[in-house]
C-alpha cells in the first residue's frame, strides 16, 4: 500500500521540478480535473479494500473523470452557468463517503486484529 | 493474485504520482499567479526611454569616477597625488562657489517694459491697468531653475552668486537672496553655453511669463563673464566630518 503513497510524493517532485504553469483562467479547470482525480483515487482505494477493484473501471473512471469535470467547467463557463459547482458538489460527497467507508473498513480491520 | 494486487497498487501508484503533478501545478499556479503587464506601448516606452537616459547617465558618472580613480592610482606612485588632489579640490571649489569664475555665458536684464501707448478707440474707456504686478521670489527661482537644469555653471542675481543652499524667498515687500535684499532692476548672470541657454529660456517661454508682470527680459550674450565668489559666510552647524578607522 505504500507505493502509491511514492507514487505522489514521486509526482510532487515532478511537478516542482519542471515549474510548470497554468493560466489564471485555465486554472478552475485544473482544480475541477484534481478533484475528479482524487475522488477516483479514493474511490479506488475503497474497491480495493472491498475486493471489487477493477483496472480498467479504474483507469476508465480517473480519465473519464477528470475530462468530464473540466469540460463541463468549460461548458458552463461558456454558457454562463457555473456548472462547475455541480461537480465539485457532486465530487465532494463521493470524497467524504468513500473516506467514510474506506475508514470502517480500516477500523474493522484493526478491531478484528486486535481481538 | 500477489500478481494481480501488485499491479494495482502500481496503476495506482501512477495515478497518484499524475495527481501529484496536477496538484503542485495547481498550487503553483494559484500561489504566485503570473502578473500581466496591462500598461499600454506608449506608457511602457516613455519608461523604458527614461531608464535608458538614467542608464546613460549613470555609465558617464562610472567612466568619470573610473577615469579619476585610475589618475589617482597611477600618481600614487609617482609622487604627484598631491597635484590631482588638489585639482579635485579646486573642482569642488568651484563647484561649491568659492571662488570666482570667468567664461561665456548670458546676461539677463529683467526691466520694466515700455509698453507702448495703446491706440485709445474711445476717451471714455478706462485704460486697462497693467503692472500692477512684480515680480517675486518664485519667478526668480524658476529662472534660475531653468539656468541650471540647461547647463548653467555660476549664476548671480544682482552680483550675489548662487550656490547650493541659497534661498531665494519674498520676505515683506522685497527679495531676499539668502539675508541680502536686492531690488530692480534685476541683472541675472550666467555661465553656459550662451545658445543653449537662450533656447531654454525661449523654449519655457520666460517672455511672456515676464511680460504678464509688465517687466522685458533683455538676454544678451557675452565672451567674457565675470562671476564673483559667493561672499556669504557659512554657518556650519550640524555637520561634522567623518572620523574615519585608520585616521591618524
Amino acid at each position: 500500500m505504500w507505493l502509491p503513497l511514492i507514487g505522489l510524493i514521486v509526482g510532487l517532485v515532478v511537478g516542482f521540478l519542471l515549474d510548470w504553469r497554468v493560466p489564471q483562467e485555465y486554472s478552475s479547470y485544473l482544480s475541477i480535473a484534481l478533484l475528479a482525480g482524487l475522488d477516483t483515487i479514493f474511490g479506488g482505494i475503497r474497491s480495493f479494500l472491498e475486493r471489487t477493484f477493477n483496472v480498467r473501471i479504474f483507469m476508465s473512471g480517473f480519465f473519464f473523470n477528470t475530462l468530464f469535470a473540466a469540460g463541463l467547467a468549460f461548458i458552463g463557463g461558456f454558457l454562463g452557468i457555473d456548472l462547475y459547482l455541480a461537480a465539485i458538489v457532486a465530487f465532494g460527497v463521493r470524497l467524504f463517503n468513500n473516506l467514510a467507508v474506506i475508514r470502517r473498513i480500516v477500523l474493522s480491520k484493526w478491531i478484528n486484529q486486535q481481538e | 493474485m500477489l500478481q494481480k494486487s501488485r499491479k494495482i497498487t502500481f496503476i495506482l501508484a501512477i495515478i497518484s504520482a499524475i495527481i501529484g503533478v496536477m496538484l503542485t501545478v495547481q498550487l503553483r499556479s494559484s500561489l504566485h499567479p503570473v502578473h500581466k503587464e496591462s500598461r499600454s506601448i506608449a506608457e511602457l516606452r516613455t519608461t523604458l526611454q527614461k531608464e535608458l537616459e538614467k542608464h546613460k547617465n549613470l555609465l558617464a558618472d562610472i567612466s568619470k569616477y573610473n577615469q579619476l580613480y585610475y589618475q589617482y592610482e597611477t600618481s600614487l606612485s609617482e609622487d604627484e597625488s598631491i597635484s590631482v588632489m588638489k585639482e579635485e579640490l579646486a573642482r569642488t571649489r568651484r563647484m561649491a562657489g568659492m571662488v570666482g569664475m570667468e567664461g561665456e555665458g548670458i546676461v539677463l536684464d529683467v526691466v520694466d517694459a515700455h509698453t507702448p501707448e495703446a491706440p485709445v478707440a474711445d476717451e471714455h474707456m478706462p485704460v486697462p491697468v497693467v503692472g500692477d504686478y512684480t515680480i517675486d521670489d518664485e519667478d526668480l527661482r524658476w529662472l534660475v531653475n531653468i539656468l541650471f537644469a540647461n547647463g548653467a555653471q555660476a549664476v548671480s542675481i544682482n552680483g550675489h552668486r548662487l550656490i547650493a543652499t541659497t534661498a531665494i524667498r519674498n520676505v515683506g515687500d522685497v527679495i531676499q537672496i539668502d539675508t541680502r535684499t536686492i531690488r530692480a532692476p534685476y541683472e541675472i548672470k550666467a555661465l553656459g553655453e550662451p545658445e543653449v541657454l537662450l533656447s531654454a529660456l525661449k523654449l519655457e517661454g520666460v517672455e511672456d511669463n515676464f511680460q504678464l508682470a509688465n517687466k522685458k527680459v533683455l538676454a544678451e550674450k557675452r565672451d567674457k563673464l565675470m562671476i564673483s565668489a559667493n561672499n556669504e559666510t557659512r554657518v556650519i552647524q550640524f555637520m561634522k566630518p567623518v572620523k574615519q578607522k585608520g585616521d591618524s
